[in-house]
């Protein structure tokens, strides 16, 4: 099988040979079976505030993690010490302590059937150009964003700006004793602000913006960061409360995973085979809006979810998870699914995709009368049995189809199957520097309670 | 699992341990030694810089799951590193290795040195051994625990858990312990030395009553050893797990808008993690960020409250001997009698503000440079009894079991979400709720703080803090306390309270 990445094999060759190197050894103390894993990786992070040099941060990485099947017995260690004695003592520890254990019949290693059909397809993972990026080129964007951000919030009382340059080169392989080998590299890039201003309250709200990628050519231009950071500041100031009612809701398209991430947790294996999901049962059946539908995409090229393969070494492809608001799909590790007595499903979730509107948020807020715009989310938590929610938040009004006033101090609330009925239109605006994609999305009748300010 | 890492120091009468040796001749295994350190700090002070400093730390931990009636999953782990740190006034270098070989060490010290850029400065040719007090009184040590031994004390949970109510469905128990060992040596030729054990033990349960299910679940935390694990604890272990899962089937969520809030003792010291500690942590203040930073001597609360952030309560989950930057742990007073009278310190804002060093300087591990980070927060207990305060309150809630909270640093908005509690109703316990968030504004909170109980207790769960992707343990205490408005994230009902 071939390196994920089409990007430079050398590095990734010399941790498949260790990864190789330690299964044998695994193999040679007992195990009947073994997986091992091993990453390396090198970042770099320039912070600059206020005018100078806050921090420079240099990162270097390297993991090794080993998995173990003995006599029907299961463990998993992990260790950073790679010196070579070191590597033979965790080893043979490892094997000895899993002797111990209580027999667990479902633990082995997948199929080596499911390992097969791997696309042959380059994902983009890593950008060359990142590992020649230079500590003076960090320092001078680093220095720009924070006075391109000084410049945006001209005529706000700006306490402090502090922005940051980063970016990550790194690579990993794994092996399976019965089959399954893959190396893959990749890169991270990132640049990220945070402004704080004063308001008349006292209060020091903090508004921030970053861009990340996986390539640098695909960072949103500074001056936009800035500018989206200095607006998102500006729009805390001197926050009003809300009484408390059910609106009709926008979630920004950045603030939206929060609540997606809400339904989609219940459908993970584990909590389905420990009777904690509220979805049990519900395959085939409407759970959301039939206006939604999110499929898990895991070949979309250059994003931060991407992969060739998933976890238990299976092939990964495109999948349906949710369709007109009916459920397709669990999603069912190797492991869980030989406890349910099921085929798995793949337990990973990779890069979502959206079926779209044809609004983005200005256009979906324009047609609101009264309703209420949130953009960030402020702790809260939901149960997955039941599906109750609360979480706190924060945003604007929407009054005659226009943003206005700041509001905060909110909990939104509800029930996960009932919020995500109320779903009544999807943006067109997919947020793609992350994984869950969510594009902004407008929900009637939310449960939101507010209070008086003193 | 894994190799020896050497004994703690066991319980003794001794208040104070000596460390002469103690921390070169751990990390001797690594090849390191005075003259290595010496050669990296050197290295660090390479382009100037005003202080240097080296964090060398190895850990292991081990977790041990019972799940579907078997103790069937093990996990280890192994970390072993050294971050280097340059400061340049209030400028950071931070670089650290996972490889401890000679170059490499002073490769990561070359690179922690490009933040300055002025003339080389020498580094101290000797080095003191420090002195730790000793909060970790490890009784036994796991390393003398097989695995064997451990298995037992699992199942025994969890057939107790099925015996207890025939509602249970599924229990799951997990034991984690972790021995660390670290040694910091900086440029003032200082050298400190800390043994670092922790153990957890948790407990969650899924029910099943009527067609509904619930989950739910407890833990017990601290630095300690096998005898975390005693009879009693887990005794409550496993009657907090039950019986937090088979409330929940009595419970619906909470109420929706402003009302009075009455934190029962406990795990309600949350609400001054949120509130007030991080927005008390010296570096938002030294930067200016944070809404506290031009409060310091003022009156913030009502003069009944006084909060401690203390780091030498013996065994404790948030104790330190010595921080990560080898101040000794201290209990630190935030608020006297209503009245902030100091932040929360790590070396930088302690200089900044011209203070001594609170011992709050703390990271998540040798990959990260150290930040002011809370301990063991709580506050000191009042005069009024639980019953005067819940009577007080004629519609509110009153608030339970937690799992998780946030804060907004400079606009003060926090948040804490009840797993359990209930509705209080002409000054009585009435109906349980549950799923509820709150949201308040940590200085209006403080104000509206207006009644604190007698009955301080400490919780001893294993509260975990974020910061800055950093996590470091913590701990909570909290008397009984009234709120008198705060706002409740539940459903349906006006919301309209009254104290």
């Amino acid at each position: 099988m071939s390196v994920q990445s089409g990007g430079p094999e050398l590095k990734s060759t010399a941790l498949l040979e260790l990864a190789e190197a330690t299964q044998a050894r695994a193999l040679r103390e007992g195990a009947d079976e073994v997986k091992v894993s091993v990453s390396r990786s090198r970042g770099v992070e320039v912070e600059w505030r206020d005018g100078s040099l806050e921090r420079v941060q240099d990162q270097t990485t390297q993991r090794l993690s080993l998995t173990l099947y003995v006599k029907g017995r299961y463990s998993a260690h992990s260790t950073n010490d790679l010196r070579g004695e070191a590597l033979d003592t965790f080893v043979r520890d490892a094997v000895a302590m899993t002797r111990y254990l209580e027999a667990d019949p479902y633990r082995k290693l997948p199929d080596p059937a499911r390992y097969a059909g791997r696309a042959a397809l380059d994902l983009e993972l890593a950008d060359p150009s990142l590992a020649e990026r230079s500590g003076e080129t960090r320092r001078r964007d680093a220095e720009t964003l924070e006075s391109l951000t000084r410049e945006a919030a001209e005529g706000l009382s700006v306490i402090s700006v502090t922005s940051s340059i980063s970016d990550a080169v790194g690579c990993s392989a794994r092996v399976h004793s019965n089959g399954f080998f893959g190396a893959r590299e990749g890169t991270h890039c990132a640049a990220t602000v945070q402004l704080t201003l004063q308001d008349e309250e006292g209060k020091r709200p903090m508004g921030w913006d970053y861009s990340a990628r996986r390539h640098a050519e695909d960072l949103r231009e500074l001056s936009e960061i800035a500018q989206k950071a200095s607006d998102r500041a500006a729009g805390m100031l001197s926050p009003k409360a809300l009484e408390t009612g059910r609106y009709s809701v926008v979630v920004d398209r950045r603030a939206l995973s929060r609540l997606l991430s809400a339904l989609i947790s219940p459908l993970s294996g584990a909590s389905l085979q420990q009777r904690q999901s509220l979805w049990e049962g519900r395959v085939g059946t409407q759970i959301a809006s039939p206006l939604l539908s999110i499929y898990d995409e895991p070949h979309r090229p250059r994003s931060f979810g991407a992969a060739l393969w998933d976890s238990d070494g299976f092939a990964t492809h495109r999948r349906p998870l949710i369709e007109a608001g009916v459920l397709q799909t669990f999603l069912i590790d190797d492991y869980y699914a030989r406890k349910l007595e099921q085929a798995p499903t793949g337990g990973d979730l990779h890069q979502l995709e959206w079926s779209l509107g044809n609004r983005d948020r200005a256009a979906i807020i324009a047609s609101i009368q009264d309703g209420v715009l949130i953009d960030r989310f402020l702790g809260g938590n939901s149960n997955q049995s039941s599906g109750e929610f609360s979480f706190g938040c924060g945003g604007h009004r929407i009054r005659g189809g226009v943003i206005a006033e700041p509001v905060s101090e909110i909990n939104i609330s509800g029930d996960l199957e009932r919020f995500w009925g109320q779903l009544v239109e999807v943006g067109n605006d997919p947020y793609q520097e992350s994984a869950s994609a969510c594009p902004s999305c407008l929900f009637e009748g939310v449960q939101l309670s507010g209070g008086t300010k003193s | 699992m894994g190799e020896s890492v050497g004994e703690f120091a066991k319980e003794s009468g001794d208040a104070i341990l000596e460390s002469e040796g103690e921390g070169l001749a751990y990390f001797s295994r690594f090849g390191v030694d005075e003259g290595l350190i010496r050669a990296a700090i050197e290295r660090a002070l390479s382009r100037g810089g005003s202080y240097a400093e080296l964090f060398f730390e190895h850990k292991i931990s081990q977790d041990l799951g019972l799940q579907d009636g078997a103790v069937n999953r093990a996990y280890s782990g192994v970390a072993l590193g050294v971050g280097v740190r340059v400061l340049r006034g209030d400028q950071t270098g931070y670089a650290f290795t996972e490889d401890l070989s000679r170059g490499s060490l002073l490769e990561t010290a070359g690179i922690a040195a490009l933040i300055a850029d002025d003339n080389p400065r020498s580094g101290p040719t000797r080095f003191e051994h420090q002195q730790r007090p000793n909060r970790y009184s490890v009784k036994t040590l796991w390393g003398d625990v097989g695995v064997d031994e451990k298995i037992p004390v699992l199942r025994q949970l969890n057939e107790e858990a099925f015996a207890a109510d025939s509602r249970i469905q599924k229990v799951n128990v997990g034991l984690s312990h972790s021995d660390g060992a670290v040694l910091i040596a900086n440029s003032r030729g200082r050298l400190h030395f800390d043994r670092r054990p922790m153990t957890r033990m948790s407990m969650s349960c899924v029910a099943e009553d009527g067609g509904r299910r619930e989950s739910n679940g407890a833990n017990i935390a601290a630095r300690a050893g096998w005898e975390l694990v005693n009879t009693t604890r887990l005794e409550t272990l496993r009657a907090d797990a039950v019986d937090q899962t088979l409330r929940l089937f009595e419970a619906s969520q909470g109420p929706a808008g402003a009302m009075p809030i009455v934190l029962g003792a406990g795990a309600s010291g949350i609400l001054l993690h949120e509130a007030i500690g991080h927005g008390f942590e010296a570096d938002f203040n030294r930067k200016g960020t944070s809404i506290y930073s031009d409060q310091l001597n003022e009156m913030v609360t009502h003069e009944e409250v006084t909060i401690i952030d203390d780091g030498t309560r013996p065994g404790d989950r948030g104790a330190v001997n010595i921080d990560d930057e080898g101040n000794e742990g201290q209990r630190t007073l935030l608020i006297d009698s209503g009245r902030l009278c100091s932040y929360i310190h790590d070396k930088m804002s302690a200089e900044h503000y011209q203070v001594a060093p609170t011992g709050n300087g703390r990271r998540q591990s040798f990959r990260h440079a150290p930040l002011p980070r809370m301990r063991c927060t709580y506050m000191e207990a009042g005069q009024r009894s639980p019953e005067e305060i819940i009577a007080s309150v004629e519609r509110g809630i009153y608030a339970e079991t937690f799992t998780n909270g946030q804060v907004n640093i400079g606009g003060g908005d926090f948040t804490f979400y009840i797993k359990l509690g209930y509705l209080i109703e002409g000054g009585k316990l009435t109906q349980p709720i549950k799923d509820t968030n709150i949201i308040g504004n940590g200085p209006e909170v403080l104000r509206r703080t207006d009644m604190v109980g007698n009955d301080l207790r400490f919780d001893e769960g294993g509260w975990v803090c974020g910061k800055d992707g950093q996590s470091v343990p913590v701990s909570l205490g909290m008397p009984t306390v009234r709120v008198s408005e705060i706002i409740v994230g539940g459903q349906n009902q006006s919301g309209e309270g009254s104290a």
